[in-house]
């Protein structure tokens, strides 16, 4: 078994282009703005009827147009996740300089998106016939808009991207995964470009589990805060483009920021709870900060998960303890799910970006709403305002149900030496 | 990272465990296929009562505390959950991974776990969405929902047998077992990972079954060329569509240094793999056959062998009228006139004549057939077969010999295609 690399494979992936829509923002520089700005995507839930719930915010996309962001295919004909993993990923390309129509090898281009739950929409309208006693209703449009992985086939063939496809549905750990497997395809010379990231409709299915679940904030998310009540999920698409350091610079690109390396690992502990000292996501850090060739205290911030569940938070500061020692108190941690909500398999992707706009702009975003300190969440947050920091190395983490655990370093591109 | 990736590390299968609708016995599974047994029978498990299609490959009878022992409590798990769960502890078992070992593993070291699956626990999913509409919320139970993420089976395996490891799921419809087996074996030659058990798994339920059928893509959903009836058979001139079916099989990746240190027993080498994405998703022919070609050439290129070097190929066709025909041509491409037989033909079966599409299982099924191929020197026929006219492939109706390197195709169904170069292990050597 011997590797063919590509030409330009040099083994340093940089991240070229961001695109994102959601509940505060399209594309990268609004994304950008509204949490520097500190503004938040909530509202009360208008996707389906919350009457029957306690609780009753989202963080739904308004407004949303699919015909302003896919050309090629037929924007009605998509679910909402391919419609917004489309947008991204347009976004991503024209924020990198580059004209899907007019790539050199289509061939050697590829995408690599995550989800939680691919199209619930779909599975919904075929439930609502099922209980009309309306089977008639179910179409052929089911299986061809159903199955999760869909959303990388409408995004590739939007783009007419004909290299590595592929689907990760990691829950909310996915966007990071997705960006993960891309690095490697990348790096084993696989292919010279890749989109990746995550998506997620709203959904009754995840909004009714979440609120079963008492994981559901019913005023305000609030990461860290003692009196923090959950989290606010939502809907939204990250999506970023990677490509070899050579292949940038050849062609003049923009550099936000380059991958130094990313750690998976399972709790194999509980399907909706952490391991309880947080054993997994300790893992998973230290196997990113190892394959980056970095100690902990070169991190200079770290993306949370942080939901705003009473549970996550604490567990999430126990890991950043365990892993980063001393230096724990000195690295600022933030969480823009106060402001995003939980975009679920987009989360992490959506993250991800924001990681690569804070090493590039060596700015962070605040976790807003953060009011009154939680003895057990003792670390630097960056409470409610950004803070202007110079970021050489940031850590993205995410975690998901069936305890996936992934960490993704991003940090400045420096010149080969 | 850089380090590492410059290490040469290969991989090999030490292990596999299956359930599908012949069993749940590699051995057996392939003495069935030879002797041209079928598993796709009338549905029992939902009503296809009224609907043009009734057959398709089912688990029957499956007891999960068969392979999961009385003592645990399974009702976490959904039925998906526990169909790959009862998998996985036979392909650990096969490999000779006991419990011991898997708790014993060195941070760095865990065994990780890669499934592939089309649709996860749909069923679970459907069902708790109608109950929360049907009784309201608080009947909507939270253990379900811990089952309506597309990562539930993968996660529940990994809580079941312990494992720490990587742990990812790939969705890629009829290919996803494949690109799981792939990106299992790129965390081994990577160094993330030394042992991973990677596989696939799709269990059959009303939503999918409804759906695919309503899609005309199941045998007997639109009429068949000669007459009614259901055709599921690959390649054949009258077939009219796929037997949905189920499936969970799983095989255990090793780094080769790592498993022989350990006297681990070796099936078979990955020696190479490759995809390709077709963007008209079937909608164009020759790009969809190219797709094909070129994710064989990339398996082959990755391996480092020419196209003469394939002595075996089992393929993904299922009885879909255009992508039967897809997959043929690209083979024809990618292998050249042996494919056809000449000079010297590079035998060709397609097992889902027996089997079904069992989606996200179904390429691993292939894979674990060829593992037995070589043990027997038999490849399984196409019972039945009528082959359509003109179609360049070596197909045969009846078992035949083979042996030497064995490609294994697959295709999604929405324009991705993969493909596996597989080694003998030193038994079949």
């Amino acid at each position: 078994m011997t590797r063919t690399p590509g030409p330009l494979s040099d083994g340093r992936i940089v991240v070229t282009g961001i695109g994102a829509v959601t509940p505060v923002g399209t594309g990268r520089a609004e994304l950008w703005a509204s949490l520097l700005a500190g503004r938040s995507g909530f509202s009360p839930v208008r996707t389906f009827d919350t009457s029957r719930h306690t609780v009753h915010l989202g963080a739904e996309i308004h407004g949303f147009r699919p015909e302003d962001h896919v050309r090629t295919l037929r924007a009605t004909r998509l679910g909402r996740a391919s419609q917004l993993a489309i947008a991204a990923a347009r976004l991503a390309l024209a924020d990198a300089g580059l004209d899907a129509e007019r790539l050199d090898d289509p061939e050697r281009a590829g995408v690599s998106m995550g989800t939680t739950s691919g199209e619930p929409l779909e599975i919904e309208r075929f439930d609502d016939a099922v209980l009309a006693g309306d089977l008639e209703r179910v179409g052929p449009e089911f299986i061809a808009l159903y199955p999760c992985h869909v959303i990388a086939a409408h995004v590739a063939a939007e783009l007419g991207f004909e290299g590595d496809n592929s689907m990760i549905p990691a829950a909310c750990a996915a966007g990071n995964y997705a960006i993960a497997h891309a690095v490697d395809v990348l790096r084993g010379g696989r292919a010279d470009l890749m989109l990746a990231g995550g998506a997620d409709a709203f959904s009754r299915i995840t909004y009714t589990g979440f609120a079963r679940l008492g994981a559901i904030a019913p005023e305000v998310c609030q990461p860290f805060d003692r009196n923090r009540k959950g989290m606010i999920p939502g809907e939204g698409a990250g999506v970023v483009v990677l490509e070899p350091l050579a292949r940038a610079r050849a062609r003049g690109a923009v550099i936000y920021a380059e991958v130094a390396g990313y750690g998976l690992s399972c709790d194999a502990h509980h399907m909706t709870a952490a391991h309880p000292e947080g054993d997994g996501s300790a893992r998973a850090m230290r196997r990113a900060l190892a394959e980056s060739g970095l100690e902990p205290a070169a991190v200079d911030y770290i993306s949370a998960h942080g939901t705003g569940t009473p549970t996550n938070d604490r567990l999430e500061t126990i890991a950043v303890k365990r892993v980063f020692g001393d230096a724990a108190r000195r690295v600022p941690i933030s969480s823009v799910k106060s402001m995003l909500g939980h975009t679920m398999g987009a989360a992490s992707a959506i993250e991800a970006a924001v990681c690569a706009l804070v090493v590039a702009n060596d700015v962070i975003p605040p976790t807003m709403n953060l009011v009154e300190p939680d003895p057990e969440c003792d670390l630097d947050y960056v409470p409610n305002a950004p803070r202007e920091r110079r970021v050489a190395v940031a850590m993205n983490n995410a975690y998901a149900f069936g305890g996936n655990n992934a960490s993704l370093i991003l940090k400045k591109c420096e010149a080969a030496v | 990272m850089s380090e590492m990736s410059r290490v040469s590390r290969r991989v090999v299968i030490t292990g596999a465990g299956l359930l599908s609708s012949l069993g749940d016995d590699a051995a057996a599974l392939h003495a069935a296929l030879v002797a041209g047994e079928s598993g796709i029978r009338p549905i029992t498990i939902f009503p296809t009562a009224g609907l043009g299609c009734v057959q398709g490959g089912e688990i029957r009878d499956f007891d999960a505390a068969a392979y999961l022992g009385a003592e645990r409590n399974v009702r976490p798990l959904d039925r998906l959950s526990r169909l790959v769960a009862a998998a996985a502890g036979r392909a650990l078992a096969g490999a000779g991974w006991t419990p011991a070992d898997l708790a014993g593993r060195p941070e760095g070291h865990e065994v990780g776990l890669v499934l592939g699956t089309m649709f996860c626990g749909l069923r679970t999913i459907a069902e708790f969405d109608r109950r929360n509409l049907t009784r309201g919320p608080s009947y909507a139970s939270p253990l379900d929902f811990a089952n309506t993420v597309i990562n539930a089976a993968a996660g529940q395996t990994a809580i079941w047998h312990g494992l720490t490891g990587v742990n990812s799921t790939v969705a890629g419809g009829a290919a996803s077992g494949l690109q799981a087996i792939a990106q299992g074996a790129e965390l081994i030659r990577s160094g993330r990972a030394d042992a991973v058990l990677a596989g696939g798994a799709d269990e059959l339920c009303f939503e999918t079954f409804y759906g695919f059928y309503r899609a005309g893509q199941l045998c007997g959903s639109v009429p068949a060329t000669s007459g009614g009836g259901e055709f599921p058979i690959p390649f054949d001139a009258r077939r009219n569509g796929f037997a949905l079916a189920e499936g969970a099989a799983l095989v255990m990746l090793e780094e080769a240094d790592a498993a022989a240190a350990r006297g681990a027993r070796v099936l078979a080498e990955v020696r190479g793999h490759g995809t390709a994405f077709d963007s008209s998703r079937g909608e164009d022919d020759a790009r969809a056959s190219r797709a094909v070609a070129r994710a064989i050439a990339a398996a082959l290129a990755d391996a480092g062998v020419e196209a003469d070097a394939v002595g075996f190929v089992s393929a993904a066709a299922n009885g879909s009228v255009r992508g039967d025909r897809h997959e043929a041509a690209g083979l024809a491409a990618a292998l050249g006139p042996r494919a056809a037989g000449v000079p010297a033909e590079v035998p060709v079966t397609a097992i889902k004549s027996m089997l079904g599409e069992s989606l996200g299982a179904a390429a691993v099924l292939q894979v674990i057939d060829a593992l037995e191929t070589w043990r027997d020197g038999r490849l399984p026929g196409i019972p039945g077969l009528e082959p359509e006219p003109g179609l360049p492939l070596a197909l045969a109706g009846h078992s035949r010999r083979a042996g030497g390197l064995a490609l294994v195709d697959a295709l999604g169904f929405d324009g991705v295609a993969a493909a596996l170069l597989l080694g003998p292990g030193e038994e079949a050597r």
